[in-house]
């Protein structure tokens, strides 16, 4: 299931806790990293590898906003709507994203290149809208540099 | 030691040690409500019912969690108090569906039982109420997550006591919910003990869905699980003469307050439409209903006139390890006194018998005869011979019990029921063991040395040395691997072994228990021998064996003869009669006439059954004493309706020796095991007068030494342990011999294996449904690995052939599986594993050698 870089990676992470628990966190990552998304398989191979059983993997994912329960795009695109970013019509920007890329809070657009999450404030209220792009960080948002800024991401 | 003194509600309470301030009120008899708290499972804190008030401390504290200390003023029941409750049970209330009078927890929630005692009468929450959809997916278990109060009990104890973690909490916050892997079915032990502590409606088991209320059980049972053989206590409680549901009992000795899927859910067989109602006798071929009468003076007749034509030789009886204990002591005393010979054995013989009689050979009678609760406080448990956790559930769970506590848990070959608990295991090649053994006894003799207080024994392992190197090269144990187990051994304080039926069903198996007695001996351990059936113990105890008689005396020691006789008026032959194996020989040789079968089922429990059929086949007169027409019943010539272990009172005996009551549940028309047999035997002119269960009991008790004057009075709380009071009788000890023939293997080569599954026990688990819809149909299990190389999937159907025969059956995959073998169990009529085994039989215990039998497996295209 694993790849060879990620079973290394893993067996790594496991020297450093007390017990193949406490590795659980971590290795979800990786998990999540290597499928996209913490699938069935996924926390199984997660549940096979340290040993512990396959329920409580699950339970202890499912736990974690950052541990995706289904398939996710390509690009993860996490917009804030909160009060600064909703003034500043983020709220537009989302119905902008079902429009023109037919993405959904929450979903994923049709050519599996998008996922969006809403997000609850990332701290960037005095340049708001602002969003993520994977790791990337965007500001003073509106349909077209959002537009723009997406075709970076194929 | 210090007395703590605590005041509760003005009550001033001592205290002998630190407990919680919960335990010091229920102990003082003030109750505190309580949700996520249960006496079986870790403390949690998390529900905040049980909030009390403290002096000096500032806030509200969890009675469940706070530990009393010294001076300690604590008030259960004040306005505040009131107030606080008020307000959770509000918010349990938020999502809750309010559907108390279509849910069956109704009369027994503790939700509902406190929202009426301390709850709002109205909620202030407009929102809308989540929806989750109830979960039928499992025939045994019913999950309705709206009313679910998150309070743990269940994942608590699916982890914490059952060891299965097969459910967990799902998502968080308002959307938390429990589920099982899947999602959908459960896919888990199905032991139901997640069942037994929610607290509310939200798992519940299936069975009993929508049937009854539990204010309308009008009666409930005290009884013992009629599976296998830890005994466990379990409640029938019932309605109308039905069963409405089994449930286990806080504090019982064996299982305290724990079930497995078999004693919680299999009960349904009592009540099955396939239960035989009437005597069945054969007319031109056809077997026809008959009246008692008839039945009973058929049946007496033709044994009479065997006797006299051929001779008492001619006639065999084969007893049941189900039947209870009075059933079986009348069963062989109406073979030894009333037919007149010693013919009498049971499937017992296939295993359990020959080793238990080995071990009890070498240390002494009682030597098996151990406290399954002990096995949790070994500081070391070694298992070897299969998966206690399977045939044994709840000595499993103590095994996994000891692992929690540190404890080092040992293993040799595979055992998937520890795997969470990662134990410690060798895997030897096929057919090495021996050379494993004997590696271990030599490097235990070398680091302990002899204790010299077992001559027979030392006399056969004081020369044994296999060195660590050979134990590698021959096995395939890597060295290091070795030297840590044998070092565990070696500094075990309290040492058990675990000894399970395919390491007595091998070759050279008589051997092997030689080498495990050592190692035992060496640690200075107890053993544990697996027993597959409810009365195991019980029946050999009294005397359903061709050379014991009750009290599991010799039929040879005069002595012992004499005082049977002086109680049965009648003259009792010393030689040692037909086996199991040997009845089927006799039968095959037309040298046995007639055989009497009560409660068991030798076409599908006798290895090589498809001889055993050819052999029945022969006889002049079959009888057949069953609940259910089975394989065997149905080449009877006399078929006579049992009463069913729910039906009966009597006693039966676990692997512990512990003798308990089985209570008669239900009422149904028709006579006890014991009874029938008592009417045939005053027709046959042999009179057996007996008033009751209890009346045998007592005759029981005063023949068997193992027994001891007990009376049903004295085994009422079930704590009669052997050996009861005082020290285990002694046999003199004989020569040890053990036979260490392997049969060979080759690699490349499948073989078989018998399954023995969680789900199923003999083959009364078949007909009860909630097993039936778990485990469903006879299958071939095979590695993912072998099925790969044969590309199989699962459900395909296969041919597998054996030398002696083969079977049609469905293909499961196993994930873990070594790839060497092909499992099938022998639960299914018609395709018990056992159609595909020869009978070869191990020289001192007589027990069948199953192991080495190569098999071939082919898919069959439709
Ligand atoms: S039935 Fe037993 S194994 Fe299954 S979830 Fe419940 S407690 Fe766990
Ligand atoms: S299912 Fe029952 S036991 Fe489990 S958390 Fe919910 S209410 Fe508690
Ligand atoms: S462990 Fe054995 S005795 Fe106990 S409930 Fe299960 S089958 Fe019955
Ligand atoms: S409100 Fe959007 S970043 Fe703070
Ligand atoms: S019973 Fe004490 S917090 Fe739940």
């Amino acid at each position: 299931m694993f790849n060879e870089t990620s079973i290394k990676e893993i067996e790594e992470i496991r020297t450093k806790y007390p017990n193949s628990r406490a590795a659980l966190l971590p290795v979800l990552y990786v998990a999540q990293r290597e499928f996209g998304w913490l699938s069935p398989e996924a926390y199984e191979a997660v549940a096979d590898l340290l040993n512990v059983p396959k329920a409580t993997a699950r339970g202890v994912g499912t736990f974690y906003a950052m541990y995706k329960q289904k398939p996710m795009g390509r690009h993860l695109i996490q917009l804030c709507t909160n009060v600064s970013c909703m003034i500043l019509g983020a709220e537009k920007l989302v119905d902008f994203l079902k429009s023109k890329y037919g993405i959904e809070p929450g979903g994923m657009s049709p050519d599996g290149r998008f996922s969006l999450v809403i997000m609850e404030c990332i701290g960037a209220c005095g340049t708001a809208p602002a969003m993520l792009v994977n790791d990337n960080f965007y500001e003073n948002l509106d349909k077209k540099n959002l537009e723009e800024i997406l075709g970076k991401y194929q | 030691m210090k007395i703590i003194t605590i005041t509760i509600n003005g009550k001033e309470i001592k205290l002998e040690k630190a407990v919680t301030v919960l335990e010091a009120a229920r102990s003082a008899g003030i109750k505190i409500p309580t949700l996520c708290y249960h006496e079986q499972l870790e403390r949690y804190g998390g529900c905040r019912l049980c909030l009390v008030e403290v002096e000096k401390m500032p806030r509200l504290q969890t009675a469940c969690t706070l530990m009393v200390t010294d001076g300690m003023v604590v008030r259960t029941e004040t306005e505040q108090i009131a107030d606080v409750r008020r307000g959770i049970l509000e918010f349990l209330l938020i999502n809750h569906p309010l559907d108390c009078p279509y849910c069956d927890k109704a009369g027994e929630c503790d939700l509902q039982d406190l929202v009426e005692r301390y709850g709002p009468a109205k909620g202030r929450f407009k929102e809308k109420k989540r929806k989750v959809k109830e979960s039928l997916a499992d025939s045994a278990i019913v999950r309705n997550m709206e009313r679910c109060i998150m309070c743990t009990r269940c994942v608590r104890m699916c982890e914490g006591k059952q060891g299965a973690s097969a459910i967990a909490v799902i998502d968080r916050g308002g959307h938390s919910h429990i589920e099982p892997f899947s999602g959908g079915k459960f896919d888990c032990e199905y032991c139901g003990n997640c069942v037994s502590v929610c607290p509310v409606g939200a798992i519940m088991s299936r069975l009993h869905r929508h049937s009854y209320r539990p204010w309308q059980v009008k009666e409930q049972h005290e009884t013992v699980c009629p599976y296998c053989g830890v005994g466990c206590t379990v409640v029938a409680q019932v309605r109308d003469d039905v069963i409405m549901r089994v449930i286990p009992k806080l504090g019982s000795a064996v299982n305290n307050g724990m079930l497995c899927s078999r004693g919680r859910f299999g009960y349904e067989f009592v009540g099955s439409k396939d239960r035989l109602t009437v005597p069945l006798i054969r007319k031109n071929g056809m077997l026809t209903e008959a009246t008692w009468e008839e039945a009973i003076t058929l049946v007496a007749k033709k044994l009479s006139d065997i006797k006299v034509t051929f001779s008492s030789q001619a006639i065999a009886g084969i007893s049941s390890l189900r039947c209870t204990n009075e059933d079986n002591y009348v069963f062989q005393k109406f073979m030894r006194a009333a037919v007149g010979t010693n013919n009498i054995d049971t499937t017992a013989r296939t295993g359990f018998a020959g080793a238990q009689g080995f071990i009890e050979n070498i240390f002494g009678q009682g030597a098996t005869a151990n406290i399954i609760s002990g096995l949790a406080n070994s500081d070391t448990v070694l298992v070897i011979g299969g998966d206690p956790t399977t045939v044994n559930p709840i000595l499993g769970l103590q095994i996994r019990a000891c692992a929690r506590r540190n404890g080092n848990v040992l293993t040799i070959g595979n055992v998937e029921g520890l795997r969470n608990f990662n134990p410690s295991k060798l895997l030897p090649k096929l057919q090495t063991e021996v050379t494993l053994l004997e590696g271990i006894v030599t490097a235990l003799r070398e680091k302990k040395g002899l204790p010299g207080s077992n001559a027979a024994l030392e006399a056969k392992i004081k020369d044994i040395t296999i060195s660590a190197d050979e134990v590698t090269r021959k096995t395939g144990v890597a060295e290091t691997e070795f030297l840590t187990f044998v070092d565990l051994l070696a500094d075990a304080a309290t040492f058990s072994l675990v000894i399970g039926k395919d390491i007595v069903q091998s070759s050279g198996g008589s051997y092997k228990l030689l080498l495990l007695s050592a190692i035992n001996y060496l640690a200075n351990g107890r053993i544990y021998l697996l027993s597959e059936r409810a009365n195991e113990q019980g029946a050999l105890d009294m005397g359903c064996a061709p050379d014991i008689l009750p009290g599991y005396r010799p039929v040879a020691y005069p002595e012992f003869r004499k005082k049977c006789e002086n109680v049965w008026h009648t003259e009792l032959s010393d030689k040692p009669g037909l086996n199991l194996f040997e009845m089927v020989d006799a039968a095959e040789q037309g040298r046995l006439k007639a055989v009497y079968v009560m409660g068991e089922n030798p076409l599908c429990n006798i290895p090589d059954s498809g001889r055993v059929e050819t052999a029945f086949k022969k006889l002049d007169f079959l009888v057949v004493q069953d609940i259910f027409l089975t394989e065997t019943a149905k080449l009877a010539n006399v078929v006579l309706p049992a009463l069913s272990w729910a039906e009966k009172d009597g006693t039966f005996t676990n692997m512990e020796r512990r003798i308990q009551r089985v209570r008669k549940a239900v009422h149904r028309e028709g006579m006890d095991d014991w009874k029938i047999i008592a009417e045939i035997s005053k027709n046959m002119g042999y009179n057996m007068d007996y008033k009751g269960a209890e009346d045998v009991f007592h005759e029981a008790a005063k023949v068997s030494p193992l027994l001891r004057g007990l009376t049903y009075e004295d085994i009422e709380n079930g704590d009669n342990i052997y050996p009861y009071k005082g020290e285990p009788l002694r046999d003199a000890m004989e020569e040890i011999q053990a036979d260490r023939s392997a049969r060979s293997v080759k690699s490349g080569t499948l073989y078989l294996k018998i399954e023995r599954p969680l789900f199923h026990s003999g083959t009364m688990s078949t007909k009860a449904p909630a097993l039936i819809n778990i485990y469903p149909e006879a299958v071939a299990r095979i590695g993912a690995g072998t099925a790969q190389a044969l590309s199989l999937t699962e459900g395909d159907v296969v041919r597998v052939k054996t030398k002696t025969g083969s079977l049609a059956l469905f293909v499961a995959i196993e994930k873990n599986d070594d790839n060497l073998s092909v499992k099938i169990s022998n639960n299914f009529e018609g395709k018990s594993a056992f159609r595909l085994t020869d009978c070869n039989l191990d020289p001192v215990t007589k027990a069948p050698c199953l192991d080495g039998i190569e098999i071939t497996i082919e898919k069959v295209t439709a």
